[in-house]
């Protein structure tokens, strides 16, 4: 009797606290709908479509054939594409820690109470909201060998681009990482100055009795703190300049002579201007694979690293 | 009658794989038109592409509106946007349901979407008189959009391309302003009078000439021409860069830009049209558009033949077809002819040239009864004789345009390689592109 008018108590609670947790579930999902739609419609079901697109040839006219591995065997002995991962490593390599390096020496710098500080930070950051289309224009004017205004204060200075720089084999490359440096700086180094803004002060003060200058001050104390912000900051943008495409699709189109044509370049050339969306499609499949690696292996790198404080 | 449940999955459907290509989304729209013309007491409408932007666009637009008033059986209603957004459009709105019933672009296009099965044949336009006695256009112009011995094509405009020279520059040089080169040679001598580098850097203040190595009507293919050489032989079928002849017109041209310092390396061709507008370079071989901007800038210019070369006297004619969907019904595509032979009728073609400067694409108008001066000097009979269309007939004009001939091109012209290497190599290419169609 005693048990049996005791065992629904506990079922009951159960079942209450069932349908708290399954409500507070169900919101969870109804809130989280929207992104999910947006993230299967745009990226989760163009990305099935693109690898069943890579094992074919398919031009958009006529229907898709299937050709199995043909696309990857190709590509492994396409010319064009060592030209564009040779192009892409090279760009990723000099503009990953460049712009790491200088967001965090502009955080360091504008975190400091100097002369118009606010607009300086503006000035920095206002490249990144501007269209890259937009900036990749405005830069080509720049550096037009005969019109442009920094063509003609460099060649001033004695450094004389003959052909302008956008279509000199030697010079293209250099103009285009620097547009892109310029442009996504602002961002990480906004990042950066989060970061600085959460490291405790009394952590400075200890170590300024101490005595510690300000050299050990940030080797010690500063960058180690930071290390979370670097962590995300180098993928986020080893990321971003392995998919370097539309300063280049705007300045140079890959030329001179594919001097300048990454990856995703060749992508765009081969699905687009030659109408081959199947190889396109096997390219892109193999960067997608190489940006994983390469982020699993950064990830893992700066997880032993990690900080709390 | 079409089955409107059928055409809203094909819709449905087009719409998916139109998701899958975020680039090509966004294509497509703005031509969104449901009724596909053949239902209804209405008139039949025509949705018409071109990317005439410029001073031409007025011209277009006065005979459409002129064909529009004239009858009521069809009303065309055009969508104009640039040149380089209508080709990255041009094939998603093909290939779905929702595209344009007919498409002007330039007829070495047309074979790479007629290979295809997207562009509807025209050949019934040329047959007979149903439409219009098509005896009146040029040749040049009438086979420029075909493919495999069939037509796809009604030209819209041809345009010869002619040497501009500016008269104040030659005279300044201490040449005769009204003598122009008439053949390489000449142009030699003369260039080396037109390219004054004041300072020494190695970087000329003036140049002689204003040749585009990319994005632009093809002038360097036509330069070819001069030897008896050429990118293809006339068949479409062979690659010809590494024939000895045109290795020679190679070697003379990148001489001249490489050792002469005639023209600045890695222009486009807005490139060097801006060169010749601003008085940097003395002469450009371009076609019949220029004049409005040349005039405006002020320019004392003349108009010739571009220089002969050693062998031939041929110039290059850039043809712009209207092209009809595959997918156009029976009574669009007749509607499409009906006005195809309006824009060709003699009325039409004078209010074109007298608009717009390019010569009528009829060979029976005179050169007295145009208004504007330019469309007779471009309408030279002679000049439309020797005039050749490039890559006539080949499927992967475009590859081989953009992503073979002005990157070999281009590696010459800064010194990267060795000539006849870097050419034999692209005619390899050439070669395989040709092959796979």
């Amino acid at each position: 009797m005693t048990t049996a008018a005791r065992t629904p108590a506990p079922a009951r609670v159960a079942v209450r606290r069932g349908r708290g947790a399954r409500r507070r579930e169900r919101t969870a999902w109804l809130f989280l709908t929207p992104s999910l739609l947006t993230i299967a419609v745009f990226m989760l079901w163009p990305m099935v479509q693109s690898a069943y697109l890579s094992f074919m040839d398919y031009n958009r006219i006529q229907p898709a054939q299937w050709v199995g591995l043909a696309n990857y065997r190709e590509l492994l002995t396409d010319p064009a594409v060592g030209n564009a991962l040779r192009n892409t490593l090279v760009y990723a390599v000099v503009v990953t820690p460049v712009t790491v390096g200088l967001a965090l020496a502009l955080a360091l710098l504008l975190n400091r109470a100097i002369f118009a500080r606010g607009l300086v930070r503006t000035a920095v950051f206002l490249p990144f909201i501007v269209s890259l289309a937009i900036v990749a224009i405005a830069w080509a004017f720049l550096l037009d060998p005969n019109i442009g205004l920094l063509s003609h204060w460099l060649d001033g200075l004695g450094i004389v681009s003959t052909q302008g720089w956008l279509s000199d084999p030697q010079l293209a490359m250099p103009a285009v990482m620097v547009v892109g440096i310029w442009k996504t700086v602002g961002f990480y180094m906004v990042m950066y100055l989060a970061g600085l803004q959460s490291i405790p002060t009394e952590l400075y003060e200890a170590a300024s009795l101490d005595g510690a200058g300000p050299w050990t001050r940030f080797r010690n104390v500063t960058w180690p703190l930071l290390s979370n912000q670097t962590m995300l900051i180098s993928i986020m943008a080893a990321i971003a300049t392995l998919q370097a495409f539309d300063q280049i699709y705007v300045m140079t189109h890959g030329g001179p002579y594919f001097r300048t044509e990454t990856l995703v370049m060749l992508v765009y050339r081969v699905g687009f201007e030659d109408l081959r969306l199947g190889y396109g499609s096997a390219i892109s499949w193999v960067l997608l694979l190489g940006v994983f690696v390469l982020s699993m292996l950064q990830w893992g790198y700066f997880r032993k690293r990690a900080v709390t404080y | 009658m079409p089955d409107m449940h059928g055409r809203r999955t094909r819709r449905g459907i087009a719409l998916a794989a139109g998701l899958t290509l975020a680039l090509a989304a966004c294509a497509g729209q703005g031509s969104a038109q449901d009724d596909d013309g053949t239902t209804g007491d209405g008139p039949t409408e025509l949705v018409l592409w071109h990317g005439m932007t410029g001073p031409d666009g007025p011209a277009v637009q006065q005979i459409i509106d002129d064909f529009n008033a004239s009858q009521d059986d069809v009303v065309v209603k055009p969508n104009v946007m640039p040149w380089d957004v209508l080709y990255q459009k041009v094939l998603t709105s093909l290939s779905s349901d929702d595209g344009p019933q007919v498409v002007a672009m330039s007829a070495s296009n047309v074979p790479q979407y007629a290979s295809k099965g997207a562009l509807a044949p025209v050949d019934d336009f040329y047959a007979d008189d149903t439409w219009m006695d098509t005896s009146a256009l040029p040749d040049a112009a009438k086979h420029a959009a075909d493919f495999d011995g069939t037509a796809y094509g009604v030209p819209l405009n041809i345009a010869p391309m002619m040497l501009y020279w500016n008269k104040d520059m030659f005279e300044a040089a201490g040449l005769d302003p009204e003598q122009p080169p008439t053949t390489w040679d000449e142009f030699a001598s003369m260039a080396e009078k037109l390219t004054v580098d004041e300072n020494g850097d190695g970087k000329p203040e003036q140049y002689a000439a204003a040749l585009a190595d990319h994005t632009t009507v093809p002038i360097y293919q036509m330069l070819l021409w001069g030897t008896g050489g050429g990118v293809v032989a006339d068949d479409a079928s062979t690659a010809t860069l590494d024939s000895p002849e045109t290795l020679e017109a190679l070697e003379f041209w990148v001489d001249q830009v490489r050792e002469k310092k005639v023209s600045p390396i890695g222009l486009s061709g807005a490139d060097a049209d801006k060169l010749f507008q601003t008085g940097k370079a003395a002469m450009e071989i371009v076609g019949p558009w220029m004049t409005t901007g040349f005039d405006e800038a002020g320019l004392d210019y003349g108009l010739a033949a571009p220089p002969a070369g050693p062998d031939a006297d041929v110039t290059l004619a850039d043809v712009v077809a209207f092209t009809v969907n595959a997918k156009a019904s029976d009574a669009q595509q007749d509607a499409a002819k009906t006005f195809f032979a309006y824009w060709n009728s003699v009325e039409s073609q004078k209010t074109w040239a007298d608009g717009s400067g390019f010569p009528p694409t009829r060979t029976d108008i005179p050169a007295d009864e145009l208004e504007n001066p330019y469309s007779a000097v471009f309408g030279d009979p002679e000049l439309l004789g020797s005039a050749k269309v490039y890559l006539a007939g080949v499927p992967s004009s475009g590859t081989i345009t953009d992503s073979i001939f002005y990157p070999a091109l281009q590696r010459v012209l800064n010194g990267d390689g060795d000539l006849t290497e870097v050419f034999t190599q692209a005619n390899a290419d050439v070669q395989a592109a040709i092959d796979k169609g």
